[in-house]
């Protein structure tokens, strides 16, 4: 019983920052850009986070960090793929590829070459009064960290914008149908423009909640394909921010599975396997998936004519 | 315009977006204190003092233009097979699982073709699943290539630990192969290998096949428009599958050259950017066959003067990896510049022309 608490707080843990990343992936998508630059974003923002942290000695001055960093990097793909119409794929893949070299180059720059890593004290849990004292739930749901509170906190908040308010509905419209967006005088690619530029504050934050929440040090193998996983959780959610939670949770459940096997460290038992869970999971999930429905022009850039 | 003259129109953007890319990336390197200047002349004569820094070119790019070669074959059928680097390792264990079991028991040159067989056939059945969960279920592609080189990751660790791990079961790596199932050496005083001329055999196939055959003319007409291939008769799911099978297949082979050619073992780890790489040479060879060599030979250059550097002065190797990374992203952005150069052009022609 113990160990299925712990575990379960586990994966409500490890869910945080790919549901993160999924919300935001999920407001850039449904204008129809796929934010493909999610793995450099994730990179650069637990880069920026343990800078930031380390530095500064304060783990919010390094998400704040991590958070400008996310969005310069998201600014750069916004503006070649949105205004220089470039291929959205094509131009994550480079993105990402670059952030890999500028994030390892510059932690040389500023850290020099250390023998032993550099730590800072992970972010503390908050345990909520009286609703933390509930037995089992408590431990699972009650007492998690800051940004995982927020990280539910932001659900229905997006879920209230997209769908009850103007502002929601011009964005999904980007995604459906832009041509009648840009009739209405609306300038559709500012607003792409900024929906990725969100996207990519939150994929900062949740690159941060790696170096600063899981392992407190900041590697160049941090992410490793976590970006592309909350890349995933938005096409599995149909593009949903309920949907980026219920997948996110299922993604952290794996992932903490993957966890548990290595710590009980039986050479016997195949933990590598258990370790890419998460992946295989993902293609498993998207060959079953049928009912998805993606944003009509979503990966499609928008050429004004004149 | 000539063909010609958008070729050269071409070379000069792309030698444009180069040179700003080292320009912008070498002067970062004072932050660390080291002259660019000096760091680009260490570079340069490192690598071309001796003949056998300069066989390391050769041997760095004969992987490179295979991994380049199987992102321009999805590419042309609009496909985007990101995952090349879980092809590479997929034919990185079949050729030495083969050589391993085999090498000292039949002939050298035996045991080298089955081994190159068995990566084609490894790397060819990840790209042939992914196509085929691409045609059958409409899976999207690129995520599904991703996450199944990180699934491969993790299986080759597993193997290295268990049935692959090298006789005193310390460290994760296989056994060194037996000698006579390495490539053999084809320049003297240097370590290239038959690897190069495997790879270039393979650019022009590719280039062959794609512009020069039905096949290839099927997967570049799906890749143009689908619909309209579809309407001619054309099935776009049976290309998808091809298409993404004879990727794989291109970039497992690379996984023969790499270890019979190069590293004689599997050891976990080893080469984590190749597939990245290979699509940044792509960009870079506007996803030409034939292009995709010179483009490798640039990376290759660079891989090696980034070694270079790192031992002789204090620049980390790592500023390459940002200089290639600016480089594509220049390149791409001259895509963008080119284009609108040559739409200007051609407005001020009509103003001329209406006027007259």
């Amino acid at each position: 019983m113990n160990n299925i608490t712990s575990l379960l707080a586990r994966a409500f843990f490890m869910s945080t920052p790919l549901i993160l990343g999924a919300l935001g992936e999920v407001i850039a998508e449904r204008t129809g850009m796929m934010v493909t630059a999610v793995e450099g974003i994730f990179l650069i923002g637990a880069w920026g986070g343990f800078i930031g942290a380390y530095i500064s000695g304060n783990l919010y001055l390094g998400f704040l960090l991590a958070m400008v960093c996310g969005l310069m990097v998201a600014l750069l793909y916004a503006l070649t793929t949105v205004y220089m119409n470039q291929h959205q794929i094509v131009m994550g893949t480079a993105i990402s590829i670059l952030v890999t070299g500028f994030c390892t180059f510059f932690y040389r720059v500023i850290f020099g070459i250390q023998t032993t890593p550099l730590k800072v004290e992970v972010l503390s849990t908050i345990q909520i009064p009286i609703l933390s004292q509930i037995p089992f739930v408590g431990k699972i749901l009650f007492s998690q960290n800051i940004i995982t509170y927020l990280a539910y906190l932001l659900i229905p908040i997006i879920l209230f914008v997209m769908n009850h308010t103007a502002l929601g509905l011009t964005l999904r419209s980007c995604g459906e149908n832009p041509e009648a967006v840009d009739t209405a005088g609306i300038d559709i690619l500012k607003i792409r423009f900024a929906a990725v530029a969100v996207a990519g504050c939150l994929g900062g934050i949740a690159g941060a909640y790696y170096s600063l929440c899981n392992v407190g040090m900041y590697t160049s193998e941090i992410i490793s394909g976590r970006g592309w996983i909350a890349f995933g959780i938005c096409f599995l959610g149909n593009w949903n921010p309920v949907g980026a939670l219920i997948f996110g949770t299922v993604f952290g459940v794996s992932e903490a599975i993957g966890v548990y096997v290595k710590s009980l460290g039986m050479s016997t038992m195949p933990s590598e396997l258990f370790s890419a869970l998460p992946y295989v999971l993902v293609i498993v999930l998207t060959v079953c998936r049928k009912d998805l429905r993606a944003p009509n022009k979503l990966g499609q850039n928008y050429v004004k004519e004149n | 315009m000539k063909k010609k003259e958008i070729l050269c129109d071409f070379l000069l953007w792309i030698l444009f977006a180069i040179l700003l890319g080292l320009t912008i990336s070498f002067s970062f390197l004072p932050l660390l204190s080291v002259n660019p200047f000096q760091a680009l002349t260490v570079m340069f004569s490192e690598t071309f003092s001796s003949t056998y820094n300069m066989g390391n070119i050769l041997i760095k790019t004969a992987p490179l233009i295979l991994t380049g070669l199987a992102f321009t074959f999805t590419y042309k059928a609009n496909l985007y097979n990101i995952g090349a680097q879980g092809q590479f390792y997929s034919g990185c264990i079949c050729a030495s699982a083969v050589s391993l079991a085999l090498g000292g028991k039949l002939p050298g040159p035996i045991v080298i073709l089955l081994a190159g067989m068995a990566a084609i056939l490894g790397g060819a059945v990840v790209g042939f699943i992914i196509g085929f969960l691409k045609a059958k279920f409409n899976a999207n592609e690129f995520l599904i290539s991703m996450m199944s080189t990180y699934v491969i990751q993790y299986v080759m660790q597993l193997l290295l630990r268990t049935s692959l791990q090298e006789s005193k079961h310390e460290y994760l790596k296989t056994d060194y192969l037996d000698k006579s199932t390495w490539l053999p050496k084809i320049i003297p005083g240097t370590s290239v290998s038959l690897g190069i001329v495997i790879s270039l055999l393979v650019a022009v196939l590719v280039w062959y096949v794609l512009y020069k055959t039905s096949l290839g003319f099927r997967i570049r007409a799906t890749g143009l428009n689908q619909d309209a291939a579809r309407m001619s008769g054309i099935s776009p799911q049976h290309q998808y599958m091809l298409a993404f099978a004879i990727s794989g297949a291109i970039a497992g082979l690379a996984g023969l050259v790499e270890i019979n050619g190069m590293q004689h073992m599997l050891l976990t780890g080893f080469d984590t950017q190749i597939g990245s790489y290979g699509i940044g040479i792509a960009i870079l060879a506007n996803a030409h066959p034939l292009a995709v060599v010179p483009a490798s030979l640039l990376f290759g250059f660079l891989q090696v003067g980034g070694t270079a550097l790192g031992h002789s002065t204090d620049a980390p190797a790592s500023v390459i990896d940002l200089l290639q990374g600016f480089v594509m992203l220049f390149v791409l952005m001259s895509f963008y510049f080119r284009r609108k150069a040559e739409l200007n052009k051609l407005k001020k022609k009509r103003i001329v022309t209406e006027e007259a």
